[in-house]
């Protein structure tokens, strides 16, 4: 069958399937609607845990959000004073998902310092509160010292909740009597959900939000703003469950905060997980499997189990009620997909990388060098746009301590325009800490560090990318599961524009941008030399192509500093020679400005225009390559004392 | 009981739950200490403790409140018993659920971890059903003030109280013991400060990180069994509230730092206690939870724990 008539098929299961239903008497159709609404749950969790990487044991708290904003606003009897008046369905359910967005920037916001585990550990916090924030805002009384302000105000329901609550309204539409309506209703919201989701995970922003959940680090120092990035995962992923409570809400009538408890939210994580992060076939596939598990399985299994129980004459298995299992069993979901199959049933292999085998035992094959394309023309373009300010990287007194460790003491270190100069110094000299000073993963005790004329001091270095600073990592660190193209796109992130409505409804100017974007990163491959892999998955790669898509993904930011932190570490003397010739090209085509950490002496001396030495934090030397080679206090640093001058017999 | 009365009771209740929460925290601390993983199962482990206690008393025909002798037999062979029981619990839970994923994400099994937190839940809760059942009175309460010491006050201190308090700080000098002052602790310690250097410098590993789930699985069970001796009732879904309190105050203390999670767990307990007191016991768990994540987004080193910095 070909993609089209597959889908044709599909849509048309799906327009048939209520009257199917009504036909043969199966009166499934209510059920049904009520586990899409849990799907499209889990979809909205996706994108939070599966796009972002970002553990939410709390996702109960939006849905409850966007219930209770649909449950509050169009209610006719609640008691509060603020309502009171139904509004329409159509109204509110806009409201309710801009509620829920809202709030989840709110509670997002302070979370998002916080990584891992614990950040997972505050969404369950606030996955708490909420129910019992909704629970005893059905009754307060402020005393103060015998003063009530407010006395027996119900603004929630309490433990009762809201009942009723008004039900959409179209001119002919029997949403009052007909399961049918609801279903096509949620069919609607469930299509244009998953159609932004598409489009979202293929852009700008879903790029950014798998590069987070691969290195954030990584991500930060490539350019991508962590905080907004996952604030908009938050947020997005709050309003579709916005939507999906609201809802429910009304489609139920009724709503208890008995209806959003931790369950909930781990009933949704499993649907996630059981289907695969990331991927929405899957968590379609796996809230289909859990809702019919939920629904119908346990119940027949416990007709069955008794049946057996019956014929066996065991009396235990004859009363035995399998429900009261439900918990176990997804416990036990969870579990066995954690351990046997953690890419879930639909998911693509997201595995931890093992610790790089230094290929001892697989000999390296030898790469021919490939580069032949020439360098891109929008990189010499954007080269010769402007000639860059002198000197381009001014850094005074930099010092920066770790507890009682000196790491840097008082370094000066200038990079004129277009100047490729060497940083070196025997190892825990300080080199790395400089360069994580440089790009504002560290901020320095003391010091000015100046870029093209401005302080960068206090920046984050997502900014200092979009300043110009590009870097590389002496421990490769892409983001291993994404393709090559997309590591590179990735390094151009700061350099786009899109937003996230242009994301979903990719005007002209963002589908031009986006074209754009894919050309400049198959240029950029093509010069590095890998073009022919550009959908391999990064972590396939070899070492040196790994080494040299990580220069690709820096120069994708149109830095004009480039700071490489031991380039040729690991590399064999081939390889070592075409990066060599590379950082020439760069530096005598792009006049980019290059400041590289670098222990293989060779190269050091043969493509530094200077060198400063660091040693314990302190900067000892700074001269042409050939001071440096005499520098008598730099061999004493390499060598120790007593060798500086041989003795003449 | 005026108000400096009711004060003084409800620290007094604070430190007997405090004492509780300190014994469960340290099972989160010390996991989390060695393979960074949060154990939300720990919370469970700490509610079949008060159920597997209940069955060994009852094994032992225990059903009546012990007396004389049976205070030193009895009471003493069934804590032992428990924390045998708990803690092989906890090793197995490691084995099954955690050690295959050693090597993987941080976040794998954690939500291993959840999906062992309800498997156990629902245990509990098919074993004894819904509702809340009763554990026997089996340790003599005693009013002191009054009936020792003759003082006619409105507190009310009674002999469960000393019980807490009294075997609870033995277990916290046995533990502090063991983790300073012997050679496996010195060996968790190690694999806690440097998983990879402390297998260099020849420490089996995997042993350590057994013992350690050992040591936290029967600090659990007997909690377990306190909670039951003190408050006479047990619930298939209290584990779940009082793990996510004791994690509180692993969290608060500095997680991985055993005084920082004793003293967060007594802090945890004057908190809850002052809460329903002064608040309103509906809005406590609102206020721990709260406090929570205040510490972790502003301090998440904890009150006493020193600030890492990561590694790039």
């Amino acid at each position: 069958m070909t993609p089209a008539l597959r889908w044709a098929a599909l849509v048309a299961a799906l327009l048939a399937y209520p009257f199917v239903d009504r036909a043969l008497g199966l009166q499934t159709v209510h059920a049904v609607s009520d586990g899409m609404i849990y799907v499209l749950l889990a979809l909205g969790l996706n994108i939070v845990v599966g796009y972002a990487g970002l553990l939410d044991l709390g996702y109960a708290a939006f849905f409850a959000i966007g219930a209770y904003a649909m449950g509050l606003l169009n209610s006719p009897v609640l008691g509060s004073p603020l309502y009171g008046y139904p509004w329409s369905f159509w109204v509110c359910i806009w409201i309710a998902a801009a509620v829920s967005a809202l709030l989840g920037t709110a509670i997002g916001a302070p979370t998002l310092r916080v990584r891992g585990d614990y950040l997972a550990i505050i969404t369950l916090g606030f996955g708490e509160i909420i129910p019992v924030a909704i629970r005893n805002l059905g009754d307060i009384t402020l005393d103060i010292g015998g003063w009530r302000p407010i006395e027996r105000l119900n603004l929630t329901g309490g433990e009762n909740g809201v009942n009723p609550i008004g039900r959409p309204h179209l001119p002919g539409v029997p949403f009052e009597t007909d399961p049918v309506p609801w279903y096509f209703l949620i069919l609607v919201i469930g299509a244009l959900s998953i159609w932004a989701m598409t489009r979202l995970h293929d852009s700008r922003l879903g790029r950014a939000w798998m590069a987070i959940r691969e290195d954030e680090t990584a991500a930060d120092c490539t350019g991508v703003n962590p905080i907004s990035t996952k604030l908009l995962a938050f947020a997005l992923g709050a309003s579709f469950s916005g939507f999906a409570g609201s809802v429910y809400a009304a489609k139920l009538q009724a709503i208890t905060p008995g209806a959003f408890e931790f369950q909930v939210s781990i009933m949704l994580l499993c649907m996630v997980v059981l289907g695969g992060a990331g991927s929405i076939k899957g968590v379609i596939l796996g809230g289909m499997l859990i809702t019919i598990f939920d629904r119908v399985a346990l119940a027949q299994m416990t007709f069955f189990v008794r049946w057996v129980g019956r014929a066996t004459g065991v009396q235990a298995l004859a009363a035995a009620d399998v429900t009261l299992w439900r918990w176990f069993f997804f416990g036990l979901g969870l579990v066995l997909v954690m351990l046997l199959k953690p890419e879930g049933l639909a998911g693509r292999r997201v595995r931890p990388i093992a610790p790089a085998d230094d290929d001892l035992d697989s000999p390296r094959i030898e790469e021919a060098p490939r580069r032949a394309a020439a360098l891109p023309a929008w990189l010499l373009d954007q080269a010769r746009r402007g000639a860059a300010p002198d000197p381009i990287l001014e850094v005074r007194g930099l010092a920066r301590r770790f507890g009682g460790v000196v790491a840097l003491a008082d370094v000066d270190l200038v990079v004129p325009r277009g100047a490729v100069i060497g940083l070196i110094g025997p190892n825990g000299a300080g080199k790395t800490t400089f360069f994580n000073v440089v790009t504002g993963l560290i901020p320095p005790d003391e010091g000015r560090i100046a870029f093209a004329g401005a302080s960068i001091v206090g920046l984050r270095p997502n900014a200092i990318v979009a300043r110009g600073i590009a870097r590389t990592f002496q421990s490769i660190r892409l983001f291993p599961q994404m393709t090559v193209l997309e590591n590179v796109l990735v390094g151009e992130h700061c350099r786009l524009r899109a937003s996230v409505p242009g994301a979903v409804l990719r005007p002209a100017s963002v589908v031009a941008e986006e074209a754009r974007a894919r050309e400049r990163a198959r240029e950029l491959l093509a010069f590095i030399g890998l073009d022919g892999k550009a959908q391999d998955l990064a972590r396939n790669l070899p070492y040196g192509d790994q080494r040299r898509l990580e220069i690709a993904r820096a120069l994708a930011s149109e830095p004009r500093l480039l700071l490489l932190d031991e380039p040729t570490a690991g590399m064999n003397p081939r390889e070592t020679e075409n990066l060599t010739t590379l950082i020439g090209s760069l530096r005598r085509e792009l006049e980019l400005a290059i400041l590289l950490i670098e222990h293989d002496m060779e190269v050091v001396m043969g493509i530094s225009d200077r060198i400063t030495v660091l040693d314990y934090g302190v900067r000892i030397a700074e001269g042409t390559p050939a001071e440096i080679q005499r520098h008598s206090k730099v061999i004493e640093a390499y060598l120790g004392t007593g060798y500086e001058r041989e003795p003449h017999a | 009981m005026n108000a400096w009365e009711v004060l003084v009771q409800q620290t007094i209740n604070g430190l007997t739950r405090g004492a509780v929460f300190a014994l469960i925290a340290l099972g989160y601390t010390m996991v989390y200490g060695i393979i960074e993983l949060i154990n939300f199962a720990h919370g469970d482990v700490f509610m079949l403790g008060l159920f597997i206690s209940l069955s060994w008393f009852t094994l032992l025909g225990v059903t009546k409140t012990l007396t004389g002798w049976q205070l030193l037999t009895i009471l003493p062979l069934v804590f032992i018993l428990t924390m045998l029981t708990t803690a092989a619990l906890n090793v197995a839970i490691d084995r099954v659920a955690y050690r295959p994923l050693r090597r993987s994400t941080r976040l794998a099994p954690l939500i291993t971890a959840i999906g062992v937190s309800f498997m156990l839940e629902n245990l509990a809760l098919l074993w004894k059903g819904p509702a809340p059942i009763a554990y026997p009175d089996v340790f003599p309460s005693v009013d002191i003030l009054r009936e020792w010491f003759g003082v006619d006050s409105a507190i009310f201190v009674t002999t469960k109280d000393v019980l807490v308090v009294g075997a609870t700080i033995p277990l916290m000098i046995a533990l502090n013991y063991f983790v300073t002052r012997t050679r496996w602790g010195k060996a968790m310690r190690a694999t806690a400060q440097d998983r990879e250097t402390a297998q260099a410098m020849g420490i089996n590993v995997e042993r350590t990180i057994l013992l350690t789930f050992f040591v936290g699985g029967a600090l659990a069970g007997a909690a377990g069994l306190i909670q039951g001796i003190y408050y006479n009732i047990g619930m298939w879904w209290m584990g779940y509230q009082a793990g996510l309190r004791a994690f509180t105050a692993a969290v608060l203390g500095g997680i991985g730092n055993m005084p920082g999670a004793a003293l967060g767990g007594l802090f945890i307990g004057f908190l809850s206690a002052w809460s329903d007191q002064y608040i309103s016991a509906r809005w406590t768990n609102a206020i721990v939870f709260s406090i929570l994540i205040l510490v972790l987004v502003f301090r998440p080193q904890g009150l006493l724990g020193a600030r890492s910095a990561d590694k790039v």
